[in-house]
């Protein structure tokens, strides 16, 4: 990356007019944070920065003993010779894009972002910038998201239909941002709403910060209750688990941007994949970036190539950050 | 399209054999038949032949979409399915109308671009794109591009029909078997609960056997309880006389007799109404041929005379399937037996129609020590037949077996690879493998698929990711690192490879991980399995293990 606002290195995106990293691994004295998902805030750090609504998120994921300062979206600190604020991703709650001003140079890092709409989290916020470090996680126009209100509603007709049948239906979700999105947007009244403690741990930050969510059961390891009829949040990684097992007969679905493709769904042996990403589709990525008037754009995390590319023959100087050290768990 | 995408998309959703069956049952129950009996031509893997080319489609979805064919090029790759990829990239519709009836789609949709020039079909599409509504995107694509089955075999096709109708699924499969169109068959004919009422001319479903998975086959018990046969490397096939006329019915349900006038000729001399089930075989005066040999016959539609003379064949029939009009898959296969040996011995020898012989053995040590013989008779080892079972359709445990000789083996690295298609896109699957020649130098053998876990595909697929050292389109090279042992039934001496070798079907065994990729075997190994080594390769149709012709 050449510019004077921002450099690479392999601790991650590092500002030399500020000293500090935004979204590091390792261990630094500063570290600026997007978001709470657990591959951009990482433990270790001396201090952290990050948006309002972000500090009680990234303070279940750190612990009690971490340094967290936070500012509210808009407002600007200074640090050394770098001005900084925090902007709405629309990724998840407290999720900012950071805006890093020095001697006149703006550059954003995007951290990970959705220009649609989310009743879960603040509104995307699009932002001007000299340069942008975008994310692309779904980089390929095969990737357009549904209107979300359309897969809220698919949701509950999957599970009225599962609770006719007397069935379970145990939805898989990232625990932070995902299933609260999920449940969000549940009916109450089909049936009784479980979530698995990863998922829990989340709702009452959601719910001060005005998210309307209904009352949810939380669901330990060892209840063994009727099952039938109830939805069922849980993260992916419980897939194969035995807190997941003792829910007989239950549907499964999963919910993420990769359902839109028959094949990752197949793989996942669910049986219903439900279109549901908090990151931006194709369309968003073009609409955002475009609309950003970047005149240097640096992708990470995913189909970088093929935006890259694609960018370059419309004319904007776009290219894929190096990240050889910067690997990332795939949305899941 | 209303109910059959619907259908479609409901079946993508369930994972459950029985309930997939249950829902096409009621499809079939529901939808209109002049809708359904084209599901149901579909469904047994047809398509409109000439419509529209791959390519061409891609390239009006290109215009369309105004993205460049290399980004079309990224997404299949990512998609993993060609229909499904220009469904995503054509997208929403807004100003879909009435959903358009199955039939509807195929006659004034698809079968019209046969006959367009490319501009028109350009034109046509966009306007049938114009109409569809989003979710007959996929549905179309797929029956336009063809080869689709929804995951349905076409076992569970007839049971799904059978159900619908409440008559036997054998039944069902016999009406649907051979090549039909939906002008001549329609779907009461098919659902016709008049059993009696059968169509000669059609082939019986073919009875398959069960790979012998143990070691020794005394868990089978007695010997003499079983029909032994050598297996044959030809082309499986049903020859039918029927009302004085013969054809040849290949397990592809294709009507193979043209490429085979000899052995049509030679039903003259068979009485009326008998199918036979059996081999083609490449025979020459010295006897069995080798498959490379019969490979030649299948390229052309009607052979020259002299092609007639070069490269003889002849049916080996092995079971009697009706005689005289009379339906014997009822019978034991040892009844069966004797009245086919008593219709060949009318046959004069030498003749283009004979019988595949029983081998005796009274134990089945002996019978092991005679299947050592298999490679020195060009055979791929035992048919095993239990004496008194009848001819059911498809595999059915403990009927027949084939108890075949083990394949070769050779230790290979893996040098490239491509992501794979279907449930395996975006995971690197199908890789392309490597021995060394006398110079030390790698030089490719094969392309191998299958045989490796789900587990062992995934901890490949990111080994191949970190070792990827150039990009070919779709091809990624790679750093030679993984050794597979690789099995394979044949090796032909080919000069349009590289190597100099073709393998037959060869399919990853197992992992080495023990082996370093300089440990991997030498070509002249491999050559040297070669049965007739100064035989030069050529190209034929596609022949599964089992000698089935794959004609889609």
């Amino acid at each position: 990356m050449r510019c004077d606002v921002l450099e690479m290195r392999p601790e991650g995106i590092y500002c030399p007019g500020g000293d500090f990293f935004v979204d590091p691994r390792g261990s630094v004295p500063r570290a600026v944070i997007t978001h709470a998902h657990s591959d951009h805030a990482r433990s270790g750090h001396g201090h952290y920065l990050c948006a309002n609504s972000c500090k009680p998120l990234l303070r279940v994921r750190l612990g009690a003993s971490a340094s967290i300062e936070s500012i509210p979206y808009g407002d600007s600190i200074q640090i050394g010779d770098a001005r900084v604020s925090f902007h709405p991703a629309g990724h998840i709650l407290g999720s900012a894009q950071i805006r890093i001003e020095v001697k006149g140079e703006v550059w954003v890092v995007s951290g990970d972002y959705k220009p649609q709409a989310d009743r879960t989290c603040e509104a995307f916020e699009l932002v001007k910038c000299h340069g942008f470090i975008s994310e692309c996680t779904f980089g390929l126009p095969v990737y357009k998201w549904p209107e979300e209100e359309l897969i809220h509603q698919q949701v509950n007709q999957w599970w009225k239909a599962n609770a006719e049948d007397d069935r379970p239906s145990l939805i898989f979700a990232y625990s932070l941002g995902k299933a609260q999105r999920i449940l969000a947007g549940l009916e109450s009244g089909i049936g009784k709403i479980f979530a698995h403690s990863a998922v829990c741990s989340f709702l009452e930050h959601y719910k001060s910060a005005g998210v309307d969510l209904p009352s949810v059961i939380k669901l330990g390891d060892k209840e063994k209750e009727h099952f039938g009829g109830s939805m069922i949040v849980a993260p992916p990684a419980v897939e194969d688990s035995r807190w997941a097992q003792r829910i007989r007969n239950c549907r499964k679905g999963f919910a993420s941007g990769w359902m839109s493709i028959r094949g990752a769904r197949r793989r996942r042996n669910v049986d219903r994949g439900f279109v549901l990403s908090d990151h931006a589709d194709w369309p968003g990525l073009l609409e955002v970036i475009k609309g950003t008037e970047a005149e240097v754009v640096k992708l990470t995390h995913g189909n970088g190539d093929v935006l890259a590319r694609y960018l370059q023959e419309m004319g904007i100087n776009a290219s894929v950050l190096n990240e050889s050290f910067y690997v990332r768990e795939e949305e899941s | 399209m209303k109910l059959f995408s619907q259908l479609f998309h409901d079946l993508d959703g369930l994972t459950k054999t029985n309930e997939r069956l249950k829902r096409l049952a009621e499809y079939f129950k529901e939808a209109d038949p002049v809708d359904s009996i084209w599901a149901c031509w579909f469904l047994s893997g047809n398509r409109v032949k000439g419509a529209v080319k791959t390519r061409e489609l891609r390239e009006f979805v290109a215009v369309r979409t105004g993205y460049p064919d290399w980004v079309i090029e990224e997404c299949y790759d990512r998609v993993g399915d060609l229909a499904e990829t220009l469904s995503l990239l054509i997208g929403d519709n807004d100003s879909a109308q009435e959903p358009i009836h199955l039939h509807q789609a195929v006659s004034e949709h698809i079968k019209p671009l046969v006959y367009m020039d490319r501009q028109d079909r350009q034109d046509a599409l966009s306007q049938t794109w114009n109409t569809l509504r989003s979710i007959d995107l996929l549905p179309f694509h797929k029956i336009l591009t063809g080869g689709f089955r929804m995951g349905i075999s076409k076992g569970n096709l007839c049971k799904a029909l059978g159900m619908a109708g409440g008559i036997d699924p054998a039944i069902v499969a016999q009406r649907l078997a051979g090549s039909w169109t939906p002008d001549e068959l329609s779907l009461q004919e098919i659902l016709n609960p008049d059993e009696t009422e059968s169509r000669l001319c059609r082939p019986f479903p073919f009875c398959l056997a069960y790979p012998l998975q143990e070691e020794s086959p005394g868990i089978l018990g007695d010997p003499n309880d079983w029909q032994i046969e050598w297996k044959w490397d030809g082309i499986r096939a049903q020859l039918i006389k029927s009302e004085g006329k013969a054809m040849i019915w290949s397990r592809g349900d294709e009507s193979i007799g043209d490429a085979f006038p000899e052995i049509l000729e030679a039903t003259k001399l068979l009485p009326d109404n008998v199918c036979l089930d059996g081999e083609i075989l490449a025979w020459g005066h010295e006897g069995l041929r080798s498959f490379s040999r019969l490979q030649k016959r299948l390229g052309r539609k009607s052979p020259t005379a002299s092609m007639l003379k070069r490269e003889p064949v002849r049916f080996q029939a092995y079971d009697l399937l009706s005689l005289g009009g009379e339906d014997l898959r009822d019978l034991k296969m040892e009844r069966r037996r004797e009245k086919l040996e008593r219709l060949i011995s009318s046959l004069p020898n030498r003749f283009p129609v004979s019988i595949s012989d029983v081998v005796e053995g009274n134990s089945w040590k002996d019978l092991e020590a005679l299947r050592e013989e298999s490679r020195d008779r060009g055979v791929e080892g035992f048919m095993l037949k239990k004496k008194d079972s009848c001819y059911t359709p498809g595999r059915v445990k403990g009927t027949w077996y084939k108890w075949k000789i083990d394949p070769y083996l050779a230790d290979m690295v893996v040098v490239s690879a491509q992501l794979g298609h279907g449930k395996r896109s975006n995971l690197y699957t199908d890789y392309t493998l490597a021995v060394r020649n006398e110079d030390g130098e790698l030089v490719v053998v094969a392309k191998a698929y299958s045989g490796l876990t789900d587990k062992e595909i995934k901890e490949v697929d990111k080994i191949i990711r970190g070792s990827i050292t150039g990009k070919f389109g779709p091809v990624r090279s790679v750093k030679p690192n993984l050794v597979f042992e690789i099995a394979f039934e044949g090796v032909q001496i080919s000069k349009r490879h590289k190597s100099g070798v073709a393998l037959r079907f060869p399919r990853i065994n197992r992992w080495r991980r023990d082996k370093a990729p300089d440990q991997v075997d030498e070509v002249a190994i491999i050559k040297g399995y070669a049965n007739d080594p100064t035989r030069q390769e050529e190209d034929g149709l596609k022949v599964d293990e089992d000698g089935n012709l794959l004609l889609f």
